[in-house]
Order: C-alpha cells, then sequence, then structure tokens
C-alpha cells in the first residue's frame, strides 16, 4: 500500500534526526454494513478508510502523527514536525526491510474484496426477524445489523521490520423489544469471528431470532433486583467480561508500566483462587479477538495469564517491554491508524473447571445466577470496576426463583479474582469490543460457569 | 469547491439527489510521565460522505482518499446501497439553496499559545499534581487542541461551513495512604488554549482525590439523591433516546405514544437550546442546513415534542426542530445539542436540607442502562450529607432504578444553574427522593 522506498526515504529521514527508533503503520479498511428495522432493510452503508501513521521513538518519549496522505514530502514534513523539540545527532542506522506475510491461521473465503453480498446478509438478518416475531405477539420490534469488515494494515519499522496482513470480521446480531402494552423489555443475540460471510453456516439465522426474542420475554417478566452482597454464580460466554474487566485491563502494560495497575508488583504471586487459570490466546483460528500478527508487526501467541491463581504473565506491547522489562506478547494493537499502539488483550478466557452449574446454584442459599452479562468498565488504578446482568434470576434456597432486572454487579480485580470458588465445565466464547487508548479494538470473552461467593449486587428491589 | 460540484454532478447524473458532507480535522494531544513528555501525536484527516436518494430510498458511502477515482466508486457505492433500502418518501435532500457559515472568531478563535508552551502546560500539570500529598503518581493525564471544520454541499444548492475549535485538559491522580487508595481526576474545557486554567486542574483533581479516599459503602436502602453538576447531566444523556424523534419513527422510543401527556413532575421545565453561545452546543444550523432554535421539550411535566430532522419531521408532519445530524459515515440521525433545565424555586439551603446522598462519579453508565425500558444500576460515589455538609465519602455503592419514573419522583429543583464541565447542559440541581441504594 506504501512504495518501499517512501517508506525507507520516511524512516532515513527521522534516523537523521535523532529518532532511536521508526515505525509506519498503513491501513485501508474496507467496511459494509446492512441494517434491518421493522421486517425491512433499513439502511445499507459502505466506505473506505485509508491512512498512515507514523510513529517516532525518542528514549521513552514517543511521538505520533498520521495522514490519508501517501506522498514522500508530507509523511516527511509530519517526521519534521513531530520531532522539532527532539533533534539531535543521529544514533541508529536503518536496516533493511525483511519482508514476511505471516501464516494465515484465519483464512477468509467470502470476502468485501469478492463481494459484499447484500441480499444474502439480508436473507439472514430477515429469517432472524421473522423467527424472533413468530415466537411470541409480544416481540413489538426487532432490529438487525450485518458489519464486515476488510482491514489490509503494512508495517515498516526501522529496524528492519516490514511485514503485511488482511484481517476480515463478520458480525451478524439482532436486538428484540418485547412489550405487554405497559412495559417494555429487550433482548438480544449477536455472533462474530475474524472470518467472511462463511460464518453463516455456523451460526443460525433462526437460532439468532428466537435467542433475542427469549431473553426479550424472560426480562419482559422480571422483577426489581434485590441488592447487597451475596453469592453470584455467572453464565458462561459472556460472563468472561467479569475477568476482562476486572484483571485483564490490569495486566497490559499500559497501565502496569504506570504502576496503576493493583498487580503490578504482584509477578509470581497468587492474585486468584488456585481454581483460577486465565489465559489471553491470539491464535484461536477464526475467533473475533485473534490475530496473525499485531499492530507492530510481531506474530501473535496464546499467553498463560494466570495458573493454579498465580500471575504468570502480563500482556505487552514494545513499548510497555521496554518500560517493564517484560517479554514482548504479541498485544501490541489499535483501532486504526489515528491510534499509537498499546498492550490489549485478543481471546481472553478462564479456563475450564470441573464444577457442574447445577451444583454451584445448589449451593447459593440466597443470591443471583447472571446468566447473560452485559458490557462494564475497570478503575486500573484501583481495580473497581462495574458491569451489568442482561439476564439473571434470583436464587433462593438452591433454586432459581425468578427473574430479574436492572442488576449490576461490582467489586475490585483482587476482591473478585479471590472470590471465586467454582468454575465450571461448559465453556463458551463470546465476543465484543473493547475500548482503551489505542481504540476500540475487537476482542473476545469467555469463561465457563463460574461462582463468586461474595460481590455487591446492586438491585431496585 | 470543486471537488464538491464534481461529486454531486456524478449524482445528479444518475438521477438522484444527495448531500456531500467534508469533515477535515487536525489535533495536537500531549501527555506526560514522571516529569517528562510521554506522548505528542499531531494529526490531520480528511473525509467524504455521500448521501443518495433515488427513487425515495437513501443511500450513503464514505472515502477517506481525496482521487477521483475513489471519489466515483463512493459515489456508485451510495446509489447501490440505496437501491437495496426500503422506500421512504420522508426523506429528501431538503430544498435549501443558501450558503451558511459559522463566526470563527467565537467558535473557532485563535491564540497565541505555542506547542512550547503547551508542552509545558502539561508537564507543569503533571508534575503540579505528582507532588501534592498522598499522590502515588499522575497516570492519566493531558492537554489537547482539536480544530475540526465540516462542509455540507447538496444538489439543492445548500453551501455550509462549520469551524470549531476545542481545548481540553484533564488529570486523574492515584492517591494513596495505606491499605486505601483512590483515583479520580477533573478535567476543562475551553475554545482557546489561554483559558485553561492548569492550577485549578491541578486544585480540583487533588480535592477529588482526598475527598474520597476513605469512603466507604453505606448501608442498601432508599436515600434522597442529588447527582452533581457532572452526573445529573449524564443521567439526562443516557437516557435521551425519550426524545428522539428518530427513535419513536423506528418504534423504539418508550415515549412515542406520550407527547402532549404528563411524565414528568410538573416544575420540570427542560429545553434543546443550542443558541447559548458559552456551550460547547452551540450550533445556529444543523447538518441539514436547517436553522436551530431552543425547543422546549418538556414544559410543566408534559413532553411537547420530540427533537427531528426533515425526515422525522415530515414523517409525524411537523416541522423540523433543526436538530439533523449526520456525520461522513453516517445516515440522517437526530442528536440534542445542549440540555437546558429551567430554573425551580428551591434555594440552596432548601435543596440541602437534611440528609442526602450527593453522587459525584457514576461508573457503567454505558452498559449498565437500557434506555428503552428506562431501567438503570450503576456504580457510584459521592458523598453522604447533611444540611449542606458532606458527613461521610461514599464508595462501592450501587444507585439504581428507572429514569422514567424518577422524573415523577423529584423532590426539589434548584435556583442556581450550572454549566457541567463539558459545557453541554445548563442546568439547576435537582433532589430526587426514594432513590435505591445498594451498599
Amino acid at each position: 500500500m506504501l512504495d518501499t522506498p517512501i517508506a525507507h526515504s520516511v524512516i532515513d529521514h527521522s534516523l537523521s534526526l535523532g529518532a532511536d527508533f521508526v515505525e509506519l503503520f498503513i491501513e485501508r479498511n474496507q467496511i459494509n454494513s446492512i441494517s434491518t428495522l421493522s421486517s425491512e432493510v433499513q439502511a445499507v452503508q459502505s466506505g473506505i478508510d485509508f491512512g498512515i501513521g507514523v510513529r517516532i521513538v525518542y528514549g521513552t518519549k514517543v511521538l505520533y502523527g498520521y495522514t490519508n496522505r501517501t506522498e514522500n514530502d508530507e509523511l516527511c514534513r509530519i517526521v519534521t514536525e513531530l520531532s522539532a523539540k527532539d533533534l539531535r545527532d543521529p544514533e541508529t542506522s536503518s536496516a533493511s526491510f525483511d519482508f514476511s506475510v505471516p501464516h494465515d491461521i484465519h483464512r477468509a473465503e467470502r470476502t468485501l474484496t469478492k463481494g459484499s453480498e447484500v441480499e444474502s446478509k439480508v436473507e439472514f438478518l430477515l429469517k432472524a426477524d421473522r423467527t424472533a416475531r413468530a415466537s411470541s405477539n409480544m416481540i413489538s420490534q426487532t432490529r438487525g445489523s450485518c458489519l464486515q469488515r476488510e482491514q489490509s494494515v503494512e508495517i515498516f519499522t526501522s529496524e528492519g521490520l516490514h511485514a503485511s496482513d488482511i484481517r476480515n470480521y463478520i458480525r451478524a446480531s439482532l436486538s428484540a423489544i418485547a412489550s405487554n402494552g405497559s412495559e417494555q423489555a429487550t433482548g438480544g443475540f449477536n455472533d462474530g469471528g475474524l472470518t467472511g460471510w462463511e460464518i453463516q453456516e455456523a451460526i443460525d439465522a433462526e437460532k439468532t431470532g428466537s435467542e433475542a426474542a427469549r431473553q426479550a420475554l424472560v426480562n419482559l417478566s422480571a422483577k426489581a433486583c434485590p441488592s447487597g452482597r451475596m453469592p453470584v454464580v455467572i453464565g458462561p460466554g459472556f460472563g468472561g467480561v467479569i475477568f476482562h474487566e476486572a484483571c485483564g485491563h490490569l495486566l497490559e502494560t499500559t497501565s502496569v508500566a504506570k504502576k496503576a495497575s493493583v498487580f503490578h508488583d504482584k509477578m509470581g504471586e497468587l492474585i486468584a483462587n488456585p481454581v483460577v487459570n486465565a489465559v489471553d490466546d491470539g491464535t484461536m483460528a477464526k475467533e473475533w479477538g485473534s490475530i496473525n500478527i499485531d499492530d507492530e508487526g510481531m506474530p501473535t501467541q496464546r499467553t498463560q495469564l494466570i495458573k493454579d491463581g498465580e500471575l504468570t504473565s502480563f500482556l505487552a506491547d514494545r513499548i510497555g517491554a521496554e518500560q517493564t522489562g517484560y517479554g514482548r506478547t504479541g498485544s501490541g494493537r489499535r483501532q486504526s491508524y489515528k491510534f499509537a499502539p498499546a498492550s490489549r488483550m485478543r481471546n481472553t478466557f478462564i479456563e475450564s473447571g470441573e464444577a457442574e452449574l447445577d451444583d454451584m446454584i445448589a449451593s447459593i442459599d440466597r443470591g443471583i445466577y447472571a446468566s447473560h452479562m452485559g458490557g462494564g468498565s475497570v478503575q486500573p488504578g484501583t481495580g473497581e470496576f462495574n458491569f451489568a446482568v442482561t439476564e439473571g434470576y434470583y436464587v433462593e434456597k438452591g433454586k432459581v426463583q425468578y427473574p430479574v432486572k436492572a442488576a449490576t454487579l461490582i467489586s475490585t480485580g483482587p476482591a473478585v479474582l479471590k472470590e471465586i470458588s467454582m468454575v465450571g465445565r461448559d465453556f463458551a466464547l463470546a465476543c465484543g469490543m473493547c475500548g482503551s487508548v489505542s481504540g476500540a479494538v475487537p476482542t473476545t470473552v469467555g469463561q465457563p460457569s463460574l461462582k463468586v461467593d461474595d460481590i455487591l449486587v446492586g438491585g431496585n428491589a | 469547491m470543486e471537488v464538491a460540484e464534481r461529486v454531486l454532478q456524478w449524482v445528479t447524473d444518475a438521477g438522484a439527489t444527495g448531500d456531500l458532507m467534508v469533515a477535515e480535522g487536525s489535533s495536537l494531544s500531549l501527555k506526560a510521565r514522571d516529569g517528562e513528555l510521554e506522548e505528542h501525536k499531531v494529526s490531520s484527516s480528511q473525509v467524504f460522505g455521500i448521501r443518495v436518494i433515488k427513487d425515495d430510498k437513501a443511500g450513503v458511502a464514505y472515502s477517506e482518499a481525496a482521487d477521483t477515482a475513489a471519489l466515483r466508486l463512493m459515489v456508485d457505492h451510495a446509489l447501490t446501497n440505496a437501491s437495496y433500502a426500503r422506500t421512504d418518501a420522508n426523506e429528501q435532500i431538503p430544498d435549501t439553496e443558501i450558503t451558511l457559515a459559522t463566526d470563527d472568531a467565537l467558535l473557532a478563535p485563535s491564540d497565541n499559545v505555542t506547542v512550547e508552551e503547551k508542552i509545558d502546560a502539561v508537564l507543569r500539570l503533571e508534575r503540579e499534581l505528582a507532588a501534592r500529598d498522598k499522590v502515588k503518581n499522575v497516570p492519566y493525564n493531558g492537554v489537547s487542541d482539536v480544530t475540526a471544520a465540516q462542509r455540507i454541499y447538496s444538489t439543492a444548492g445548500l453551501n455550509a461551513v462549520s469551524r470549531v475549535r476545542a481545548c481540553f485538559s484533564q488529570a486523574a491522580a492515584l492517591v494513596e495512604e495505606g491499605d486505601k487508595s483512590v483515583m479520580e481526576g477533573w478535567g476543562q474545557g475551553a475554545r482557546r488554549f489561554d483559558e485553561l486554567d492548569i492550577d485549578n486542574i491541578v486544585e480540583m483533581a487533588h480535592a477529588n482525590c482526598l475527598a474520597l479516599l476513605y469512603g466507604e459503602a453505606i448501608p442498601s436502602g432508599h436515600y434522597d439523591v442529588i447527582f452533581d453538576a457532572q452526573c445529573q447531566p449524564t443521567m439526562f444523556s443516557t437516557f435521551s433516546m425519550m426524545f428522539s424523534g428518530k427513535a419513536a419513527k423506528d418504534g423504539i422510543n418508550p415515549m412515542r405514544d406520550k407527547v402532549g401527556e404528563t411524565i414528568g413532575d410538573p416544575r420540570l421545565d427542560l429545553f434543546d437550546s443550542p443558541l447559548m453561545d458559552e456551550g460547547f452546543g452551540y450550533a445556529l444550523f444543523d447538518d441539514e442546513g436547517s436553522p436551530t432554535g431552543r425547543t422546549a421539550l418538556i414544559s410543566g411535566g408534559n413532553l411537547e415534542t420530540f427533537i427531528h430532522n426533515s425526515a422525522t419531521a415530515a414523517h409525524f408532519g411537523v416541522q423540523t426542530t433543526g436538530n439533523g445530524a449526520r456525520s461522513p459515515r453516517s445516515t440522517l440521525e437526530v442528536q440534542l445539542h445542549q440540555l437546558e433545565i429551567g430554573p425551580g424555586d428551591a434555594d440552596d439551603d432548601a435543596i440541602t436540607a437534611g440528609e442526602y446522598l450527593e453522587l459525584t462519579d457514576l461508573t457503567g453508565t454505558h452498559s449498565g442502562a437500557n434506555a428503552v425500558a428506562g431501567d438503570f444500576s450503576f456504580g457510584a460515589s459521592g458523598f453522604l450529607c447533611r444540611d449542606g455538609e458532606r458527613i461521610q465519602p461514599v464508595r462501592n455503592i450501587t444507585v439504581a432504578g428507572n429514569f422514567y419514573e424518577m422524573l415523577n419522583k423529584i423532590d426539589l429543583i434548584g435556583k442556581t444553574r450550572r454549566w457541567d464541565m463539558n459545557r453541554h447542559a445548563f442546568m439547576p440541581p435537582i433532589r430526587f427522593s426514594d432513590v435505591a441504594i445498594s451498599g
């Protein structure tokens, strides 16, 4: 996407101004988005993003700029402007580029380059819509979405790296509104992956529609949630957001290097109940949070974060590795060329254990079964987090009693990791978007069902 | 603009109408760490977005590439996208042949602050906050200076240019003492960099940290609650879908059948007020070129109207309220400019009488709210207060309820109005009664 001689010229220019490290990140991002509403197509949108990010490092200082233009003069102008306050004699010379294309472990077939396949996607979404509406006359509205994206990246560095990759993302979803005349409630279902539209063979339109409707109807019948400290069983799949928020963000060198993470000095220590084993894995074939190489050109890997409750690794990008002394983990990620990379999660999950879901619920005298979770957030410095329950049930004397609404779980990372007492076998993954200093990136969360012995439940009862 | 004429000619040649949006921006952002500049980021960007309407079907496409081939492809994609869309005779390119421009002296003023002085500002911000009592470090800090320009051209002859400048500075400190820790911050926005008050940000961030360091949960129960100047606008904006004509048209606005009905306390008057030029949401015209104005959304507790663009207004048979919103990448939507709540009759002593909870921070507002149902549950912190005095810092609690029901649980509305930190809302404090708190 960028002529190699221009890349050489820009990097040489930057090194001549005394930079220690220079990187060019070129991105072309093609998107196609289809939305449905009221059983018909609401909109089809498409577009192309293109730009170049220039990262220059002087010691610990990072300079970053970006442009939509590819001319040598424009790129050198940005370098000169960024480096104006740091000029010094050259200390490094550039290396010859060693071009590499990574092994594609997420090969896609039905890509945007081959065609946007609007008719097929519309058919899928409308089938999901019909299924949802057919499940109950209380389903008053549905909204469907199918987003396909093809991101091509090319990276040059002053250390001689020249790598490129193409990432194909696809995600389909349906949300449903159930209404009984006086009240409304929502439900939803989505799935996606690092693959092409062939994903439709794996995700079922009828399941998408029926699951969205089922959840909306459950929530329509929900009562106010009891509040206070109590045990909570968190369901599989997107329930893994608890680990993502409570622990994952605190293991990124972005916060570790600043000592803004409560775990920054806990390497090798027991930070979780010994039943907890956690992993961040970018290599899982065609999963939403996977990559071949990270946005710094390093091949991705599987990183064991916690083993038997003990902290075993942080997630480190290039700068984070330099600042903390821990090795890079292929975790340098960014939303687009408009962001400098930072250490970010990929597919992050708690591994399966030995417990059964029924035994977890049976062990609760008074608590909550949060079968489906929503999003949340964390404050890295203190580890305080919150996340929302999108489908939950009140449990009393070991039995599920009734659905509850408007519940939030809040705690701190260190506290909740030690309160996980049972880890189930029903492992599942779910896709989402994670926002942080380098923008929003696709990430997968996952876990089996697990029991937290004591956590604050915010309810309205 | 020659490019715009060429693009719109392609649209016309295809038998369609359309509008072209060109967004340009430049920015500088700086962050400090341990007394050194950690990040220095500059950018310049441009994106073209076309909306076409053909046979009463709308399609959009965008491109960050500005060469002729890329722009031609963008128009072709928009026409193809339109062919799949549902027929909607209400969405048309407004017949507005007019040239509009914002006042740069007001919205994009220049100053003489150099890059070196901006670097000095962020270094001083981090250094002075880090030197304060009990501060361990200042992991999140920065200053930024952003200028954005937006041009809209339509086949009907609209030529609208708006340019805005926004400067921000913020810092969050990690404060520790013994086994207690807290991270709180403060920030400020201005249209000129030299209007940023670094000393005040340091003072406020530190004061917020110390005030909450020893915060503890309080017993679960129902409390009177006053959301502070930042949190109260957050609550209203989280549920702003209730005012959306687009959401009403789409059948997802829970208030879609309630225009003209009482939905809140009779003392509640709420407006969209784009003409208050102190606010960052100040706008003379919207993204369709329609003039804006002060729109009464709730008067005396009655829902008066939704906010509209030309398409939603046509759907409901009313006039646009000048709330059309579009970016180069999006379809036509609606959005509030800046919220205003009318002054109440309670003076400061009355609104802070007795015991109440002052909430100064809400977390999870993006995930813990359901705007369709009105239900919410957020993490929160603040202060238990009595007769205007903060008697106990409070942390690790949740606040939960139904926002639409809360509009009828207003105890008092204050007389004195204040802008929020981001200057998008101008409101008096409201005391809500009987709010569920979990601790």
